[in-house]
């Protein structure tokens, strides 16, 4: 077996990992990621869902932008099927199936494998957790000005601004206006009210911010149209406002990998953290085994075992300390399948913002009016770019998709009977549920004249919630994650609340017809199932095994209250990396969050 | 035409049927998903689930299984429009001469709490037993996915029909949509946090659990 040694292991490159590493290459500590997916964007890995490829990067300057362009096509299917897609939780080979995981229950999960995780189709959400979040729910051992340093570090360097207005967000914001909301300006979100969304995606440039008229669907390098090199790097810089970033936000094209404008970790955090020299990742290599030293009595972490997913050979990486950042889901699996030890909180108090849908149709002459265009135009502007906040309920946002998300989110994972066996008198919503047959593609046929929004309800931790093993399921990584979310009766009420705002908002609008999803479990925002104040402390190293640290979104307490937790997990990866360089590697002479 | 094939026809055709009432809106939104041979690209997806190491053919566990649903739906008497004589294109199982409503009911009995598999699972505390609701729910998440999506798009074509029916004209390089900002940058606002850690009481939201209050750092 292959061994060797560095500082610290990360346990995958999703969106956290790559900050902590970035952070701790910084202050001269080695760090070897493993990732269990492939590399995309990066010359080592020429054809990643094909053939193996090189065996590690460590060098800023083998990503490569021209990669990106070839494997990141825009198209839907492509890129997002959940079973063949290249963004799918899978192995890099394409000739395999995705990795399983035990789901008794309807849900559906969509997380990514691969360097950049699930923020390769992120929308650049970043709002800070909502304030009472933190400091009035009892979750936190921390408060929230110790995260707000770090917080202000992302928003520097990603970097994080407000959306510009597009059409979609405009008549979202009128419908929040006529609904009674009042605007808000802040980072820090303690009442309700409208904003565009802070967002890590690199401002447009300034020609693709015309003043409202004569935009009726002209785009450049449409697929149904003749393509042009207008929009491309180095002409264009900045969005493009493709509204591509659920098939991987690759514009513009053209461009450096680095200088792309959605910031998923991949783009904007992994450059950073190879330029520090210290950070080597390795894709292709799933953890099985936290290794450790000592017991009976107290244990230490002292590496990792893990597959290389393409030659199916296991090595090791001992090293001074451990990172477990390999998502909600298989960061307890990995804990549990160890043998660590499990205080009752392992793998629980699984949140999930509880999702549901809300979608308006709207009649030509009312676009017009509102943004003077005959159509809403889902597919042209950043996916989410507005939103409304209710601190205590959750939030509302603009949240647009090419046709085959849209039929998915709004019309197929919803639960319950589907819509024809509903009756919706009374309710805020024409139709509700799933909808099949002339009725389905009558509303898809409505695609262009619709808006949809979705609501992130703030659910509360549960012990009942959340990720064990299925000893009866094996895979070539040991047993699977068996994962299990239901909703309590005050999650739903607060995503009943939502819901109705929603409607309020498309309504106020103008929208003429009205249909609520009424979302089965969609796992893709998931945090707390590993919480700092159960199972790790308030440096987010476990209570029950030294030098074992959680850095993904499963070390937050909570569901930050419903903001989309990228931000707050970056955050707190950042200020774990300077609690582990104090407490193992020699100290942080100036940490960001203050002395 | 194979049992798998026919019956995941019939599934087809209950989500996505040709609709000629559409006509008015225009010929491209006729056709549905049997003229684009979803069910063959529905069966592959469905066969490539789950890496297990049996290797079942999952695609035809799930044609039985919506069998069995449909045999339930007639027992519990929750089918409406009773047994019809099947499409060419269908198998000749028990789903496949249901109505569109009805197949779409049955399947929500093997995706949903109340069904007999769901119950089972639950009886038995199986796991295992408990992922055919998983599969269940997913099949109405692939099929619209797979239609609305270019994955049917026949060769040379730039659109499927799917895009074409949304009008959608496919990846673009950008577009000129910019409108201004509704604010030019945020600002570090002022908060207060009514409760800080020390007095934070307990909440509803602790039901799952005690809640062990960690001290601050600082």
């Amino acid at each position: 077996m292959r061994e060797r040694e560095t500082d610290v292991v990360v346990v995958g490159a999703g969106g956290d990992g790559p900050a902590l590493a970035w952070r701790l290459g910084q202050l001269g500590v080695d760090v070897t990621i493993l990732e269990a997916g492939p590399f995309y964007g990066n010359e080592r890995w020429a054809a990643p869902n094909d053939a193996p490829g090189g065996e590690s990067s460590t060098d800023p300057g083998d990503l490569s932008g021209e990669r990106y362009d070839e494997q990141f096509t825009a198209r839907e299917g492509e890129m997002n099927d959940p079973v063949a897609g290249k963004l799918r939780w899978g192995p890099a080979d394409a000739e395999r199936s995705p990795w399983q995981r035990a789901i008794p229950q309807q849900a559906v999960i969509t997380q990514v494998a691969g360097v950049g995780g699930t923020t390769q189709h992120y929308y650049g959400n970043h709002p800070r957790a909502f304030v009472p979040a933190i400091d009035e729910q009892p979750h936190w051992p921390i408060d929230y000005d110790q995260l707000v340093p770090y917080y202000q570090r992302l928003e520097a360097v990603h970097p994080i601004e407000p959306a510009p207005t597009t059409p979609k967000a405009a008549v979202f914001f009128e419908g929040a206006r006529r609904a009674g909301y009042e605007r808000t300006d802040g980072y820090n979100v303690t009442s309700e009210g409208y904003r565009p969304f802070p967002n890590a995606i690199l401002q447009p440039d300034e020609r693709l911010m015309g003043d409202g008229g004569e935009r009726d669907g002209e785009s450049a390098g449409g697929e149904g149209e003749s393509a042009t090199d207008e929009y491309r790097y180095p002409d264009y810089e900045g969005d493009t406002l493709a509204a591509h970033e659920h098939q991987g936000g690759p514009h513009p094209r053209g461009a450096p990998v680095r200088e792309r404008a959605r910031r998923s970790s991949n783009v904007s955090l992994v450059p950073r953290a190879l330029d520090t020299g210290h950070v080597e990742i390795r894709p292709n290599a799933f953890a099985t085994q936290v290794l450790t030293a000592g017991g009976p009595g107290p244990v230490a972490a002292t590496g990792v075992e893990f597959r290389d997913t393409w030659a199916g050979t296991v090595e090791r990486v001992h090293a001074d300390a451990v990172v477990l950042a390999a998502g909600c889901i298989e960061t307890p699996r990995l804990w549990l399948n160890s043998g660590l030890p499990d205080d009752g909180w392992v793998g629980k108090g699984l949140t999930t913002h509880w999702f549901d849908f809300v979608a308006g149709v709207f009649d030509s002459a009312t676009t017009e009016t509102l943004v003077g265009q005959p159509a809403v135009e889902p597919h042209q502007g950043q996916a989410a770019g507005a939103r409304v906040d209710v601190p205590g309920a959750g939030g509302i946002a603009v949240n647009t998709f090419a046709p085959g998300l849209t039929a998915t989110t709004m019309y197929a994972a919803g639960q319950g009977e589907w819509s024809f066996d509903r009756d919706t008198a009374g309710e805020p919503w024409d139709t509700c549920g799933r909808l099949a047959g002339r009725e389905l593609k009558e509303r898809m046929a409505d695609y262009r004249r619709t808006l949809t929004l979705i609501c992130h309800t703030d659910d509360r931790p549960r012990q009942a919630n959340g990720v064990s093993v299925d000893e009866s399921t094996t895979d070539e990584h040991g047993p699977v994650p068996l994962v299990e979310w239901e909703p309590h009766p005050d999650d739903d009420a607060r995503r009943d609340d939502l819901a109705v705002r929603a409607a309020e908002i498309l309504r106020e609008a103008g929208a003429t017809h009205v249909h609520r999803a009424d979302a089965a479990p969609i796992l893709l925002h998931m945090q707390s199932s590993m919480a700092m104040g159960k199972v790790l402390d308030a440096g987010c190293e476990a209570h029950d095994v030294d030098r074992l640290f959680v850095a993904d979104h499963s070390a937050l307490p909570n569901g930050v209250g419903g903001a989309n937790p990228t931000h707050s997990g970056q955050a707190l990866a950042l200020r774990t990396a300077e609690r582990m360089a104090e407490r193992y590697f020699g100290g942080v002479d100036e940490p960001l969050g203050g002395a | 035409m194979s049992y798998t094939q026919g019956t995941f026809a019939a599934l087809v055709d209950a989500i996505v049927p040709e609709t000629p009432g559409l006509a008015s809106r225009g010929e491209e939104h006729v056709p549905g998903g049997l003229d684009v041979s979803l069910e063959a690209a529905v069966v592959e997806r469905t066969n490539r689930f789950l890496e297990g190491e049996s290797r079942v053919p999952l695609a035809t566990v799930v044609a039985a299984l919506l069998d069995a649903a449909a045999v339930e739906l007639l027992l519990r008497r929750r089918a409406t429009d009773g047994l019809n004589a099947p499409a060419e294109a269908f198998s000749r199982g028990v789903f496949a001469r249901l109505s569109r409503r009805d197949r779409l009911r049955a399947l929500g009995l093997l995706e949903g709490e109340e069904g007999a598999f769901a119950r089972i699972a639950d009886r038995f505390d199986d796991a295992g037993l408990g992922v055919v609701t998983y599969l269940a729910g997913s099949l109405p998440v692939l099929v619209q996915f797979v239609y609305y999506s270019e994955a049917t798009a026949a060769a040379g074509e730039t659109r499927s029909l799917g895009w074409r029916q949304a009008d959608y004209p496919g990846p673009a390089e950008g577009y000129p949509v910019g409108m201004g900002y509704e604010i030019e940058a945020f600002e570090e606002n002022e908060y207060e946090s009514e409760m800080r850690k020390d007095d934070a009481g307990e909440s509803e939201d602790d039901a799952g659990g005690e809640h062990e209050s960690g001290g601050s750092e600082r």
